[in-house]
């Protein structure tokens, strides 16, 4: 690969005369608006800044000093990529990443494969995260009572308000989960100073009933470390995990172990209300209610104890419980599944519930699966939020209990059902402190803003899941006068320290002690693990005991709680309200990335907002079609959104997705959706994502912005199966006249494996992240006018609630016969002796021939120009959004078609690499973006001409076929069939 | 109106019926010259300017729009990812296929020495110059980078390096088969012109007008001699012209033919195209007959005899085209071919299926009135049937184009297309250019052969 470095440090020690401050990085004092108004003089200062970028180490350094390129080390050499280990702070899975840098600015997100949690994979939201990086929308500075003013006023201002506090007064930090170690630390220390310190933590999308569960049944509220490697049934109860829920990169990285693993793979059981990427790739998907879903555990955990022979629930008739869900047929076989498979089997769960985790928690520890597919002792340490705390805080606000707050990281106002109650409450407390990187909902109303850095920006650490460490290091000079957290509340604290120091500091302090001490001794550590980003630092298992909750009370709450439910729902004939989480917008945080609005959501296709998902026989007693406005109202709230009819979809729920509806994201974000997250309540202390809801049809239509129109294969074999234990037929090659192409050195191809694709995205995002493709916004979509050069199309097989879904990657098949390249008048579209078919730009004139004659439909037109338009004020407008882009990948004009081409400029800079290494290039020298995205390994590139390469194998294999082989364009794209268990539910 | 029986028998035998009169009454050589010629020398009537001052907005409306849509991107259409060529391709085959009727009259005609082209063959020769100059706007409008639409002719000293254009693509051998096109006709309808062009030089007045003309004409002397070579030269050109008119248009089909888009891959194209550009050619011929001949006055030299035999045409290309309709469908469904067979039935039942009824309905049941010769002969019907069969047309170009389009092979890319007011007006605005120029020509030059009805007047 590239030049992979320790770290940014290095190009500033090597530098001579290492102190001199030579260029400063940032903004020119100039450009210093929120709203980003590019006059004349910015659009110079920023030519200038990117001048500056171009020649200049944009890393910080301990001297906190770039180095321009004349004096600068041997590392950063022009037209180069360097790559750095750091960690993603895109949501609390703080997955390893390598970001690439290229002349001091980082241009793309890649997983890092040291990780031995996700070997490289990442998601959607964090490949896109290096946008929000150059987010106009971000802070220039920091602000006291909405005046800029610099950091030392800004500490002069809250020192005062905070010198001024009684010790009977809270001083708070309200954050969503922190899983750094050091900062962990650091608030320890603050609470040292501040005597009445208190942390409250609190998550969007919470699991505080899971670790109330494993409280009540095992002694430890944490949130255990599945192992879905280990697990030959998978059982998922409205967990989306291969798509949002938790650890999604890692999880679909074991997940795809499995399924990779032929005659052991795994049997997936999804139960779920509406259709989540994990639920489209379940062996057996059963639609099932929120309500219902606690009786559907009940019911597995009778069957479940009936086959081993353990005690009942006291009191309750197994029989009976069996026929608490509708899927009692299937409950019985997935018990015998789970049965067969004790000791490798997992049953997760997203629920809101106490006592449905309770029932799940037993069922774990029926089927003896603690310690083995449920880590307790080593947990995950993300989400660590307290439903209760937020509530709690609120009442503290108002009694005047709280003297300082501060916010980093959270935006309770947008994303909490409390949030008017939240915003109201801040008024009573005496300073109230933001660290976000925008004026969101949140910080509009504080005292004082002060901007952390951009991840990308920043030192750190993280621990995700216990022992398994990594390091955050900057990948550039902070862009605007921003301020890392930590450093701001240990300024406060007066105890100034830098970031880099804390970090450095506590991990000398106390991680380095629990390692094999390294020869060369701590630095020598640090520099080793600033290189590889992960370290595994063991650490004492956390002391849990054996199963002991009162799960029969549990059974008996859910029984009694589901009955009451189901006379209420059969009176009342009501609907259920599910909050799920999409793959794009994830919980809204990163809702003004466009690159985040624009990615079509794999289960809807649909891009820019989000709908009320109805079932089809639902859709059809309401009266309601795809596209018609209707009003859902629950207990506490009202919404409007455009209605779509998803098959699939459990008939008595309308799914809604959290994460839209923001009115102070930034300009790609606002008024995009409607915010559901104020429609379900906290309840008891427990934060629901359902409710019930009454919907009603308003009359009004609205127009979705869908990348994909028509979901039926109409019979055509595009996505094909293999049948588990059934021998295919020979496969019988077309006969073809002519002559295999001549080629050169190598012959590039591709194979995707649809059994283990899961939709979810990340490759979309990574093509657009490297190949510079532009954002075009929700009118165009809606003209069937995206960009994307790879694409995950969706068809529907069966229909109804047992309708499967199905995902295909799509992106230009480099046909040997390719029908684009013998129509185009001008050869602007060719196959290079390597097998690619390539697009000159230059060369095309635009007559759309190319991609009239595409079977696949992959080639994308540039119908306007979408750099630098302000008909399309997305990034590519911005002179700051413009920094995000690819050196290596021509930024097209409008007119010209443009189409994947397998990354060819990481081709030749593989080739590059061997050549400069003297060898010859090997399998693997070269992953295409989509490939080094995919956290299941389901895209792999290489050469066909080589027999030996893993790609030539696959392709070689059974599961290989071609999509609309019987066209004879035969692609070097190859697809491995989907493996279909015969399945009946 | 003339009838056989106010002739004189021109046979021997009684059961010989009279032959057809081509001109309405016996007028003398010096009348024709002066009937033909009034157009040019007198003030033009009130209905010129109506029709000129619509045709001209609708130009300047063309104009602005694709002034905007150079500024813009071809984005302000309403074409899409899944259909790339709509209204733009649309109309360039309607235009190129407009032009074929001239082609055939004045070319195919004089080798079957067929007289009652005469009248007709001067404006046909012209309508097919300016319906392929309307054509040859949209293959240049529709690029997206026009600027370079250059890259297209192989030009020389190629600058650019090696580079060539692919002689494999269709819309290569476009660029030949249209210009040679446009060349041949070009250079037949003017030659054509030349007599009349001396005559209007011995006619004009003005300096200016004679100067002109007597640059157009080319020393035209008259002598025997000069008519002798002239009618050699004409033959020979009537004859390179000939092959054209089949091979224009099935090179046209040929952007369809070549690629393997279900609704587009299929042998019948050349032919199927080639009566469907004539078909359309004497739609609009007829259109434009029947406004001029009001307008002009010249119902004695543009006769109902004229229409009648362009109405037969009509009735037998109209057929050609709708059996050409039923074997598509039929090819469809005996192939088996499942991406075929469902173009065909999305083509008769999809979103667009009001396009493909339309289309059957105006060219197929339309010429189907002309069995009867009282339809044949009625003004006011054959006006109306010329003006469905031109909308039949356009909307078979559209129905072939974009309905193959929209739902191709992979249901994932299937798509809608609307046009956009971009799309209307400029097809308006071609249309206003098409009338202005052909408004301009019957000003200009005579719009009748002069030289050539004088030679069937006293037949």
């Amino acid at each position: 690969m590239t030049n992979r470095r320790p770290s940014c440090e290095e190009a500033a020690h090597a530098a001579p005369g290492g102190g001199e401050p030579l260029v400063q990085i940032g903004l020119p004092t100039g450009t210093r608006s929120t709203g980003f108004d590019a006059t004349r003089r910015d659009v110079l200062s920023l030519m200038g800044f990117s001048l500056g970028a171009l020649g200049v180490a944009g890393c910080r350094a301990p001297v906190q000093h770039a180095v321009p390129l004349p004096t600068a080390s041997v590392e950063m050499v022009p037209g180069v990529p360097n790559l750095y280990a750091t960690t993603c702070g895109g949501c609390s899975a703080a997955c390893a990443l390598v970001v690439k840098q290229r002349d001091g600015r980082p241009i793309k997100i890649e997983g890092n494969e040291s990780s031995p949690l996700t070997g490289g994979g990442t998601c959607a939201a964090g490949q896109a995260s290096v946008l929000s990086l150059y987010d106009d929308a971000r802070l220039r500075g920091p602000s006291w009572l909405g005046n800029p003013v610099s950091w030392p006023e800004m500490d002069r201002h809250i020192r005062t308000a905070l010198g001024g506090h009684s010790d009977a007064r809270e001083v708070v930090l309200l954050s969503q989960t922190i899983t750094s170690p050091s900062t962990r630390a650091v608030l320890e220390d603050l609470r040292a100073v501040f005597p009445k310190f208190r942390h409250v933590v609190y998550d969007p999308m919470s699991l505080a009933p899971l670790r109330a569960a494993n409280r009540l049944c095992h002694g430890v509220a944490v949130i255990p470390h599945y192992r879905f490697d280990r697990a030959r049934v998978v059982v998922g109860l409205e967990a989306d995990f291969l798509g949002t829920w938790l650890a999604p990169v890692e999880f679909a990285r074991q997940w795809a172990q499995r399924r990779k693993a032929g005659a052991e793979r795994a049997f997936h059981v999804q139960c779920e209300a509406g259709l989540s990427v994990t639920g489209s790739n379940a062996d057996l998907r059963l639609a099932v209610a929120p309500s219902d879903l606690g009786r559907f555990a009940v019911a597995l955990l009778a069957a479940v104890a009936r086959r081993l022979g353990d005690e009942q629930p006291a009191g309750l008739d197994a029989s009976a419980l069996a026929q608490e869900t509708t899927h009692a047929a299937a409950v019985d076989r997935i018990a015998a599944e789970l049965v067969r498979s004790r000791g490798e089997s997992l049953v997760v769960s997203g629920s809101d519930d106490v006592a449905t985790q309770i029932v799940v928690a037993r069922l774990n520890a029926q089927l003896g699966n603690i310690g083995k597919t449920v880590d307790l002792e080593r947990p995950s340490w993300q989400r660590q939020g307290d439903d209760a705390a937020l509530p709690a805080l609120i009442n503290d606000m108002n009694r005047g209990a709280v003297h300082a707050l501060m916010i980093w990281g959270a935006n309770p106002v947008y994303d909490h059902p409390d949030g008017a109650a939240f915003r109201a409450a801040l008024a009573k407390v005496a300073l109230t402190i933001s660290f976000a990187d925008r004026r969101d909902e949140t910080s509009a109303h504080v005292h004082a803003v002060c901007p952390d850095h951009h991840f990308l920006e920043a030192w750190g650490d993280a621990e995700p899941v216990a022992g398994q460490f990594s390091l955050r290091q900057p990948l550039i000079a902070p862009l605007h006068d921003t301020r890392a957290a930590v450093e701001s509340m240990l300024a406060w604290a007066d105890r100034p320290a830098d970031h880099r120091s804390v970090v450095r500091d506590f991990w000398r302090r106390a991680l380095y002690g629990r390692t094999t001490p390294a020869p060369g001794g701590f630095e020598d550590f640090w520099e080793r693990t600033l290189e590889r980003g992960v370290v595994e630092i063991p650490r004492p298992p956390v002391a849990t005991h054996p199963f002991a909750g009162d799960w029969e009370g549990a059974v008996r709450d859910i029984i009694s709680r589901g009955r009451a439910n189901r006379s209420g729902a059969e009176h009342g004939g009501g609907y259920e309200l599910a909050l799920l989480e999409t793959v794009g917008a994830r919980d809204g945080r990163h809702a003004n990335n466009p690159w985040l609005q624009e990615l079509p959501d794999p289960m809807t296709r649909l891009t820019w907002g989000n709908v009320a998902c109805v079932a089809p026989e639902t859709a059809a007693a309401l009266g309601v079609a795809t596209g018609d406005v209707v009003s859902l109202t629950t207990e506490i709230g009202k919404l409007e959104l455009p209605a779509f009819v998803q098959a699939g979809q459990q008939r008595r729920t309308i799914s809604v997705a959290v994460g839209y509806g923001r009115w102070a994201a930034g300009k790609a974000g606002d008024g995009v959706g409607a915010n559901v997250f104020p429609l379900a309540r906290v309840e008891n202390g427990a934060r629901r994502y359902w409710a019930r809801v009454a919907i009603a049809k308003t009359g009004r239509r609205a127009r979705l912005a869908p990348a994909q129109t028509h979901f039926s294969m109409e019979g055509r074999e595009i996505v094909q199966f293999e049948h588990v234990n059934e021998h295919e037929h020979e496969h019988e090659k077309l006969p073809d006249l002519w002559r295999e192409r001549l080629r050169g050195a190598h012959a590039w191809g591709m194979s995707i494996d649809l059994d283990a694709c899961t939709g979810c995205s990340a490759c979309v995002v990574a093509c657009q992240a490297e190949n510079n493709i532009p954002v075009v916004g929700a009118e165009q979509v809606r003209k069937s006018r995206i960009m994307h050069w790879m694409r995950i199309d969706r068809y529907f097989e069966g229909d109804g609630e047992d309708a499967r879904s199905l995902h295909q990657p799509m992106m230009c098949q480099h046909c040997q016969h390719a029908p684009c390249e013998t129509v185009c008048p001008v050869l602007a579209t060719t196959t290079s002796s390597e097998g690619i078919n390539q697009q000159v730009y230059n060369r095309c004139i635009g007559t759309r021939y190319c991609a009239n004659n595409c079977p696949y439909k992959v080639r994308r037109f540039n119908w306007h120009n979408f750099t630098a338009n302000d008909d399309f004020p997305y990034n590519m407008q911005s002179p700051l959004g413009r920094l995000v882009l690819n050196p290596d990948v021509t930024v097209r004009s409008r007119g010209v078609m443009e189409k994947c081409n397998l990354c060819v400029q990481r081709i030749q800079l593989g080739k590059n690499q061997a050549v400069l290494q003297r060898r010859p290039m090997a399998d693997g020298d070269v992953a295409t973006a989509c490939q080094q995205a995919c956290p299941t390994g389901a895209i792999v590139f290489g050469d066909r001409g080589d027999p030996d390469s893993r790609v030539s194998k696959l392709l070689a294999g059974q599961r290989a076929y071609n999509v609309l082989e019987e066209l004879g364009t035969r692609p070097n794209v190859g697809y491995l069939k989907r493996i279909a268990r015969k399945e009946s539910t | 109106m003339s009838t056989g029986a106010m002739e004189p028998t021109a046979g021997t035998g009684p059961e010989i019926a009279p032959a057809t009169r081509w001109i309405e009454g016996t007028p003398s050589l010096h009348r024709i010259t002066t009937d033909i010629s009034r157009p040019m020398e007198a003030k033009p009537g009130r209905g010129w300017w109506i029709c000129f001052g619509i045709a001209g907005a609708a130009v300047l409306n063309l104009l602005g729009m694709v002034t905007y849509l150079f500024a813009k991107g071809i984005g302000i259409w309403g074409l899409n990812n899944a259909v790339g060529w709509a209204f733009d391709i649309t109309n360039f085959v309607f235009w190129i296929g407009i032009g074929h009727a001239g082609t055939l009259i004045s070319a195919i005609l004089l080798l079957f020495r067929q007289k009652w082209r005469t009248s007709i063959n001067r404006s046909a020769e012209a309508m097919t110059i300016f319906a392929v100059m309307c054509a040859g706007l949209f293959p240049l409008i529709h690029m997206g980078r026009p600027w370079d639409a250059f890259f297209i002719f192989p030009y020389f000293p190629n600058q650019r390096g090696p580079l060539w254009v692919n002689f494999r693509s269709p819309l290569v051998w476009d660029v030949f088969a249209i210009s040679t096109y446009f060349t041949i006709s070009l250079v037949f309808w003017y030659l054509g012109m030349i007599p009349d062009l001396a005559t209007l030089r011995d006619r004009a007045v003005s300096g200016i007008k004679k100067f002109v003309f007597r640059i157009l004409s080319m020393g035209w002397n008259g002598s025997q001699r000069t008519w002798s070579r002239y009618e050699i030269v004409s033959l020979v050109l009537a004859a390179l012209a000939t092959p054209l008119v089949l091979s224009v248009h099935s090179i046209v089909s040929t952007d369809f033919a070549t690629s393997l888009l279900p609704g587009w891959h299929t042998t019948i194209f050349p032919p199927y195209f080639v009566a469907g550009a004539i078909y359309s050619g004497f739609g609009m011929v007829l259109t434009l007959l029947i406004i001029t001949r009001q307008t002009m006055h010249l119902e004695r030299y543009i006769t109902t005899n004229h229409l009648e035999a362009m109405a037969k045409v009509t009735l037998l290309t109209g057929s050609l085209v709708g059996y050409a309709y039923a074997t598509e469908f039929f090819n469809a469904w005996y192939s088996g071919n499942v991406y075929e067979r469902f173009h065909f039935i999305n083509r008769a039942t999809g979103p667009y299926a009001w396009c493909f009824y339309l289309m059957v309905l105006c060219n197929v049941l339309t010429p189907q009135i002309f069995w009867w010769k009282r339809a044949r002969r009625s003004i006011p019907l054959l006006f109306i049937a010329s003006i469905l069969v031109n909308v039949g047309m356009w909307f078979e170009r559209f129905v072939i184009i974009v309905v193959s389009l929209h739902r191709a092979f992979l249901p994932s890319g299937w798509g809608m297309f609307y046009p956009t007011v971009f799309d209307v007006g400029i097809l308006i605005g071609v249309f206003g250019l098409f009338f202005s120029l052909f408004l301009l020509f019957i000003r200009a030059l005579p719009m009748i052969a002069m030289w050539e009805v004088k030679g069937v007047a006293n037949d």
